[in-house]
């Protein structure tokens, strides 16, 4: 048991190692921050959702960069295009967290919350799922098959286009600044690093080469968390120094146990894990708003 | 242990003459003292107990107890969720403008025995005649059921308790002892335990005692960095994530 100086509670420190480390072992196999499943954890074992989401954007941060190093090292990541997704990001966190104050003061962040995550998860799961399915029985080329009809799609269309060699890419600077945008504002309102959204609309929307997407989804995360941990620290005094050091020992260790195994796994099987662990997750958000809940009041924020 | 008490009821006595403060002919003399006046949050806090002790002055041990420990006054709001279009969203927030953020009641015997209602009510003995409505409830909604709401919630977490006739324990002589279990969860501030001495269902005196819980050690350190330096604070936090991640990529780049 150690005392958390800003979430101001005890916790018992293996409970808290253990979840990150699952958390941070699913987050190294898809390739996803692991903050849509950290989060709602923390919430779980009693930390004040301020201090959960905040404290959890540091542990995202740490385990993006650690996952991004070492994809790095096998030139899997596009840092032209990052940096497009990061500009992008960094605005969007901003609006994001005015946004989170403005629903939290008409108490309907947590609605807002659950149904982001239900009509978000169930979309990508869905299609994740389908696709991945249909990869694995050696359906050919399902992808192309989906998109047939726009083989060059709107980011082609768009101007200010820019060359991306490592993606091998020539589009729109846009898409990428639209997306970056969103994520970055999804990530400061959802507590999660958005990597669960961006990958696969990198691959769908943007049509970038599988190997490129992880390592470039994690750098935009990385800036992203980054910057968020230093806007709540400074604005809201949320982020907790010892609960995001033991999130972190848990969550790098396990995600990097995660990336050997994801490496061995092929791709669609990855995706096929992630989208049935979307669409769950999104089922039982929406089971929770649809059941009579067994007490009707609940306590606001403070101020 | 007995020569302790002793000695603390002796210091008791000795502080007895009165530091009048309150209005009316209640007295605010009431012989009691906290077994600890700071309580000291480290890294290895879990929670703590405050102990109040305290003397009926009355030779035949007459009347009863009653100590009130509270935390500070801070605004609190309540939703009840609703249904619409089947799904259950919070309703509009009540807001309280004062509520207490700890509190503790305990006395001798069930408190409705001891005290009318109505001194109940303005003596604050209860953690909902505490609790102060900022804004109307929505229409056709009960206050008190707001009321009773954060009453309850804060209940289930730890936060007001009310164990009535087990809390204070009378001795020979007049001394009493109230224990409060205070959850690790209750805020860190400066707290107040307050003793009353009813007799025949009238207050007869009180006594309030400061207690204060405040941070030592690391705990200190980090939370001032936090509150003070907040940009140093969070540039430290991104350092750490990043050389924690770096880290873990390093050692786990080999094998």
């Amino acid at each position: 048991m150690i005392y958390l100086p800003i979430a101001e509670m005890p916790v018992n420190v293996l409970v808290v190692l253990l979840v990150s480390g699952v958390v941070g072992f699913v987050s190294g196999l898809v390739g996803v921050g692991g903050g849509f499943i950290m989060t709602p954890a923390l919430i779980l074992l009693g930390i004040p959702s301020p201090v959960a989401v905040a404290t959890g954007a540091s542990q995202i941060a740490a385990t993006s960069f650690s996952g991004m190093i070492s994809l790095a090292r096998r030139k899997s990541v596009d840092w032209r295009m990052g940096l497009l997704l990061s500009i992008g990001g960094v605005a969007g966190s901003v609006s994001g967290v005015s946004l989170f104050h403005r629903l939290l003061e008409i108490g309907q962040l947590d609605l807002i919350i659950s149904l982001c995550y239900i009509v978000l998860l169930a979309l990508i799961g869905a299609l994740m799922l389908t696709e991945s399915i249909a990869v694995i029985n050696k359906r050919p080329n399902p992808s192309r098959a989906i998109f047939s009809r726009s083989a060059r799609g709107i980011s082609h269309q768009l101007p200010f286009r820019m060359r991306f060699p490592r993606s091998g890419l020539y589009i729109s600077v846009i898409p990428p600044l639209v997306l970056g945008f969103f994520i970055g504002a999804l990530a400061a309102i959802m507590g999660v690093g958005g990597g669960f959204i961006l990958a696969p609309a990198m691959i769908y929307l943007l049509r970038m080469p599988t190997n490129v997407v992880i390592g470039t989804s994690l750098f935009q995360i990385l800036v992203v968390t980054a910057f968020i941990v230093l806007l709540q620290a400074s604005m809201t005094h949320t982020v907790d120094l010892v609960l995001s050091a033991i999130l972190m020992l848990g969550g790098v260790i396990g995600a990097q146990l995660g990336a050997r195994l994801g490496a061995r796994l092929r791709g669609e099987q990855i995706r096929a894990i992630l989208g049935a662990i979307l669409a769950a997750w999104s089922v039982k958000f929406l089971f929770d708003l649809v059941v009579t809940p067994s007490e009707l009041f609940l306590l606001g924020s403070g101020a | 242990m007995k020569a302790l008490l002793a000695a603390l009821i002796l210091l008791l006595l000795a502080q007895a003459p009165a530091r009048a403060q309150q209005a009316g002919d209640v007295a605010s003399d009431l012989p009691a003292a906290v077994a600890e006046e700071r309580i000291s949050v480290s890294s290895a806090y879990r929670g703590s107990v405050i102990d109040v002790w305290g003397v009926n002055p009355d030779r035949r041990g007459r009347g009863d107890v009653v100590v009130v420990v509270r935390g500070p006054d801070q605004p609190a709001t309540v939703m009840r969720k609703r249904r619409v279009f089947g799904l259950w969203v919070n309703g509009d927030p009540v807001r309280f403008a004062q509520a207490p953020s700890f509190f503790a009641v305990l006395s001798n015997r069930p408190l409705r025995q001891i005290a009318s209602p109505s001194s109940i009510w303005s003596l604050e003995l209860d953690p909902a005649a505490s609790a102060q409505l900022e804004s109307a409830v929505p229409a056709g909604a009960d206050p008190s059921e707001y009321r009773a709401a954060l009453v309850r919630l804060r209940g289930a977490q730890g936060l007001y308790l009310d164990n009535d006739r087990t809390g204070v324990t009378m001795y020979a002589g007049g001394l009493f002892r109230a224990r409060v279990q205070l959850p690790a969860n209750a805020p860190i501030a400066d707290y107040h335990a307050d003793t009353y001495l009813f007799r025949d269902g009238r207050l007869i005196s009180s006594q309030r005692i400061p207690i204060r819980i405040a941070r030592v050690g690391i705990e200190r350190r980090i939370h001032d960095l936090a509150t003070n330096y907040s940009m140093i604070y969070g540039i430290l936090c991104v350092m750490m994530a990043l050389a924690g991640g770096w880290l873990a990529a390093f050692v786990f780049r080999r094998s």
